[in-house]
C-alpha cells in the first residue's frame, strides 16, 4: 500500500508538469504575450517612459528572458527543492526552500497571499455542498431502487435529469432575481458573504441597547444559502442513479436472498444488509465531482460576486495575471489529483477485496 | 427491468438501425429531438424568421429584396448545407450512414469556401432606414419577416432599452433595446454550431487517439496514458476562460478550445472497447489478410466499439454548449453576437432590478437545449446496451 501511494505521487509530478507547462504555453505564445496587458495598463506613455517600464518589467519578472528559461524560473520558484535566494537576492545554493508563488501582475501582491484568501471561502462553499449533496441523493437513490418501477422511481429520475440540465447560470439568475431581487421577494442578500456591517458584531446573535443583532455566523450563513443551493442541486442526478444501481444490483445479490430466507423483513434486507454493501461505489466517484464543484464555483463565485478561488482566476485571466493564472491552475489540479489518491485509498480501506499490490 | 426475448428468429436488421429505431422509440428521445430540431431550423432559417431588412419592398416603383441582398456567407453556406442534407435524406436508403454525413460535410465546407469568397454583404447597415421610410412614404410597401428586428438593431430611432413584452417586441428588449426575440433566434445558432463542431473534434481526436492506444498495448499505451491524464486533469473552463482572455473573443478559437479539452473521455472509451475487441476472431482474421493498419482500426474495428461513444457524444454536445453558456455569462463570449447566455447576464441589473424576461426565455433555452441532448444521450443509452445504465462508473 505505501508502495503504491509512493508511486501515485511520483506519478502526479510529470502531470503537474505537463498541466502547468501547457498553461505556460498558452499564456507564452498568446499575441502581445503577457507584458501587453501591464504595459498597456498604465495608459499612454512617452517612448522614454515606456522603455524604462519595459525595463522595469523584464528585470522583475524576467520577461525578457527565452520562454523555456522563464518557465524553469517559474518552476524553481514554486518547488519546494531548489536554487533559493535570500531576501536581498543573493544565491543560497540548492536545497530545500519554502515554495514561492510569486507576485501577482495587477494586483501587486503576493499570490500566496490573494490564495490564502480566496481558497478558504471556495472550499466552506464545497465543503457545505457536499454533505447536501450525499445525504440527499443516498436517501432518493435507496427509495427509487426500492420502488423501482413505480411512479416514485420514474418521477425522481425525470426531475433530477431535468435538474442536472438546469444550467448553474440561469439558477442562479433565477434565484437572485425572484428570492433577492427589490422588485420580487427581497430574503435573500444578492452578493458577498457578509453584510457591511458584519465585522462590527458578535459571531453569535445576541439583543444589547440597540437592538437585536443577528451575529456574524448567522449572517454568513444567510449568506450561503443561494450559493449553497446552486452548487448542490446539479449533484443529485449523477450519484441518485449510481445509488440507485448499485442498491438494486445488492438486492439481487446472493447473500440479500440468503438473509431473506431467514425470515428477514424487506426493511431489515434493504437497511441492515444491502445499504452497507451499496454505498461503496460512492466512494469512487466523490473524486469525480470535485473538479466539477470547483468549476460549478467559478461559476457560483462570479453571479454571487463572492471572492472566491473562481472569481480570482476569471479577474486573473481577464488581466493577463500570469503568476496567479499559473498558481491557481497548479491549485487546482494538486487539490484534483490528490482527492483523486485519497478515494482510491479510502476504497481500498473500505472494501478489503480492493488490493493495489 | 429487462424482458428476456426468448424468440431467437434471426433479423437482418443491422445493429446501427435497430440502435436508431430503439432511441426514436422512446418518448425522451423524441422530445429531445423535436426541440434539436426546432433550434436548428431556427438556426438555419434565423435571416428569414427575424430580420429587420423587409423580405421585399417598392421604392418608387422599383421592388428590391434587401432581405436577400444583406445575407451574410454563414447565412449562405448554411442554406446550401440544409439543401444537402435534405437531398442525403432522400436518398437514405441508398447510402450509408457514415457516407451521408462525409457527403453533408464536404458540401457545407465547399459551401462555406465559396460563399465566403463571393458573398459581400453591404457593410454600412441602418435598420431604421426601413421604418423611417415607411413611416414618412419613401418606401411604398414593405413586407417584414415575422419578427421585424434584426438581433444588432437596437431601435437607434425610438430607443425602448429592457422593456417588458409588448405588441412590438413580442419577448422584450435586452439592454441595449434589442429585440430578445430576434436575438434568441439568431443565437440558436451558436448554440448548434458550438455543440456539433467541439463534440466532433473531440470525437475526432478521441477516436484517433483512443484507436491507437487500445490497438498497441504497451509501452506506448502507458506513455499515451499519461498525457491523456495530463488533459483529463486540467479544469476545462479555467483553460478556456485562460485562453479566451488571452487570444481573444472568437467563436471559432472557443470551439476548438472546447473540444481540444474534451476529447480524454471518448479516447479511454474507445481505448477499453478496442482492448476487448483486438482478441477477437474477425481482428485476427483482418490482420492475417494483411489489411493495411488504418483498415483493421477504422474500418473493421471502430464500428464494433463506437456505441458507447456515441452517448458519451451526446452528453458532450450538452456539456459544450454549457462551457459556451458560462463564457458568455462571465462576458468572455462574443462581441456584440447574439448569446443566449449574455441575454441572461442582463437579467438582474446592478441595483437590485430585475427583467424577468431577460431570465425567462433565454434562460429555459439553454436548459431546453441541454435537457434535450442529455435526453438523447439517455434515450441511445438504453438502446445501445441496457446493461450499461448498471455500470457503477463507466
Amino acid at each position: 500500500m505505501v508502495n503504491y501511494i509512493i508511486r501515485r505521487i511520483l506519478l502526479m509530478l510529470p502531470t503537474l508538469l505537463g498541466i502547468t507547462l501547457l498553461v505556460f504555453a498558452i499564456m507564452a505564445i498568446a499575441p502581445g504575450g503577457v507584458g501587453a496587458s501591464l504595459l498597456s495598463s498604465s495608459g499612454d506613455l512617452r517612448p522614454e517612459e515606456r522603455a524604462a517600464m519595459e525595463a522595469y518589467l523584464n528585470q522583475r519578472y524576467g520577461l525578457d528572458q527565452p520562454l523555456p528559461m522563464q518557465y524553469l524560473r517559474w518552476l524553481n520558484q514554486v518547488s519546494p527543492i531548489g536554487f533559493a535566494k535570500d531576501e536581498n537576492g543573493v544565491e543560497q545554493g540548492f536545497g530545500l526552500k519554502v515554495p514561492n508563488l510569486g507576485m501577482s501582475f495587477a494586483k501587486n501582491r503576493p499570490v500566496t497571499q490573494l490564495v490564502a484568501e480566496a481558497l478558504p471561502i471556495t472550499l466552506l462553499l464545497n465543503f457545505l455542498s457536499v454533505p447536501f449533496i450525499f445525504v440527499l441523493s443516498i436517501v432518493m437513490g435507496v427509495y427509487t431502487a426500492r420502488f423501482r418501477g413505480q411512479a416514485l422511481d420514474v418521477g425522481i429520475g425525470t426531475a433530477n435529469l431535468a435538474l442536472w440540465s438546469v444550467p448553474v447560470i440561469w439558477a442562479g439568475v433565477l434565484l437572485i432575481g425572484f428570492l433577492a431581487s427589490d422588485e420580487y421577494l427581497n430574503w435573500f442578500p444578492t452578493s458577498g458573504l457578509e453584510s457591511l456591517q458584519a465585522d462590527r458584531w458578535t459571531f453569535l446573535p445576541s439583543a444589547s441597547g440597540d437592538g437585536w443583532q443577528r451575529g456574524y455566523l448567522l449572517d454568513a450563513m444567510w449568506h450561503m444559502v443561494l450559493p449553497v443551493i446552486c452548487l448542490t442541486y446539479t449533484g443529485f442526478a449523477f450519484l441518485t442513479k449510481l445509488t440507485r444501481s448499485s442498491v438494486l444490483e445488492n438486492l439481487q445479490a446472493d447473500y440479500a436472498r440468503t438473509a431473506r430466507a431467514k425470515g428477514a423483513s424487506e426493511s431489515t434486507v434493504l437497511w441492515h444488509h444491502v445499504f452497507r454493501n451499496s454505498l461503496l461505489p460512492l466512494f469512487t466517484v466523490a473524486a469525480s465531482i470535485l473538479p466539477g464543484l470547483l468549476v460549478g464555483s467559478v461559476i457560483v463565485e462570479s453571479i454571487f460576486s463572492i471572492d472566491g478561488m473562481g472569481r480570482l482566476v476569471v479577474q486573473a485571466a481577464k488581466l493577463r495575471d500570469r503568476e496567479v493564472v499559473l498558481s491557481i491552475t497548479l491549485i487546482t489540479s494538486l487539490l484534483t489529483l490528490v482527492s483523486y489518491l485519497l478515494v482510491d485509498i479510502c476504497y481500498a480501506a473500505a472494501d478489503p477485496r480492493v488490493s493495489y499490490e | 427491468m429487462s424482458e428476456i426475448n426468448l424468440t431467437t428468429a434471426v433479423s437482418d436488421e443491422s445493429f446501427s438501425r435497430r440502435v436508431i429505431r430503439d432511441t426514436i422509440r422512446r418518448r425522451g428521445a423524441q422530445f429531445g429531438l423535436c426541440w434539436v430540431v426546432i433550434v436548428a431550423v431556427s438556426g438555419i432559417f434565423a435571416p428569414f424568421l427575424a430580420n429587420s431588412h423587409p423580405y421585399w419592398m417598392v421604392v418608387a416603383g422599383e421592388v428590391s429584396s434587401p432581405l436577400i441582398a444583406h445575407l451574410e456567407w454563414a447565412d449562405v453556406a448554411l442554406l446550401v448545407t440544409f439543401g444537402a442534407a435534405v437531398v442525403v435524406w432522400l436518398l437514405r436508403d441508398c447510402l450509408s450512414g457514415f457516407r451521408a454525413i462525409g457527403i453533408i460535410s464536404v458540401v457545407g465546407v465547399i459551401a462555406s469556401g465559396i460563399s465566403l469568397l463571393t458573398v459581400s454583404p453591404p457593410e454600412a447597415v441602418v435598420f431604421d432606414q426601413y421604418r423611417v421610410g415607411l413611416a414618412n412614404g419613401d418606401i411604398e410597401s414593405a413586407v417584414f419577416a415575422p419578427v421585424a428586428f434584426s438581433p444588432t438593431d437596437r431601435s437607434r430611432d425610438a430607443p425602448v432599452p429592457l422593456s417588458a413584452p409588448g405588441a412590438l417586441h413580442w419577448m422584450g428588449t435586452d439592454a441595449d433595446g434589442a429585440d430578445v426575440m430576434s436575438r434568441m433566434i439568431h443565437a440558436s445558432r451558436i448554440a448548434l454550431a458550438i455543440g456539433l463542431v467541439a463534440t466532433g473534434i473531440a470525437f475526432v481526436i478521441g477516436v484517433l487517439y483512443g484507436g491507437v492506444m487500445g490497438f498497441f498495448a504497451g509501452w506506448v499505451e502507458i506513455l499515451m496514458m499519461r498525457f491523456l491524464e495530463i488533459f483529463e486533469s486540467i479544469p476545462q473552463l479555467f483553460l478556456v476562460i485562460t485562453v479566451v482572455a488571452f487570444f481573444g473573443r472568437n467563436i471559432y478559437l472557443i470551439m476548438v478550445v472546447i473540444g481540444v479539452t474534451s476529447w480524454p473521455g471518448y479516447a479511454r472509451f474507445l481505448r477499453a472497447e478496442f482492448l476487448k475487441l483486438r482478441k477477437q476472431d474477425f481482428v485476427q482474421a483482418a490482420e492475417a489478410c494483411g489489411l493495411p493498419l488504418w483498415s483493421i482500426l477504422f474500418r473493421h474495428m471502430l464500428p464494433n466499439g463506437v456505441a458507447p461513444l456515441l452517448v458519451a457524444a451526446s452528453f458532450g454536445i450538452a456539456s459544450a454548449i454549457l462551457t459556451e453558456a458560462v463564457l458568455s455569462f462571465l462576458g468572455l463570449g462574443l462581441v456584440d453576437e447574439p448569446s443566449w447566455a449574455a441575454m441572461l447576464n442582463q437579467a438582474v441589473g446592478p441595483g437590485g432590478t430585475f427583467a424577468v424576461w431577460l431570465a425567462t426565455y433565454p434562460g429555459l433555452a439553454i436548459f431546453l437545449t441541454v435537457f434535450a441532448y442529455n435526453l438523447i444521450g439517455e434515450a441511445l443509452r438504453d438502446a445501445i446496451d441496457p446493461h450499461l445504465e448498471q455500470r457503477p462508473n463507466p
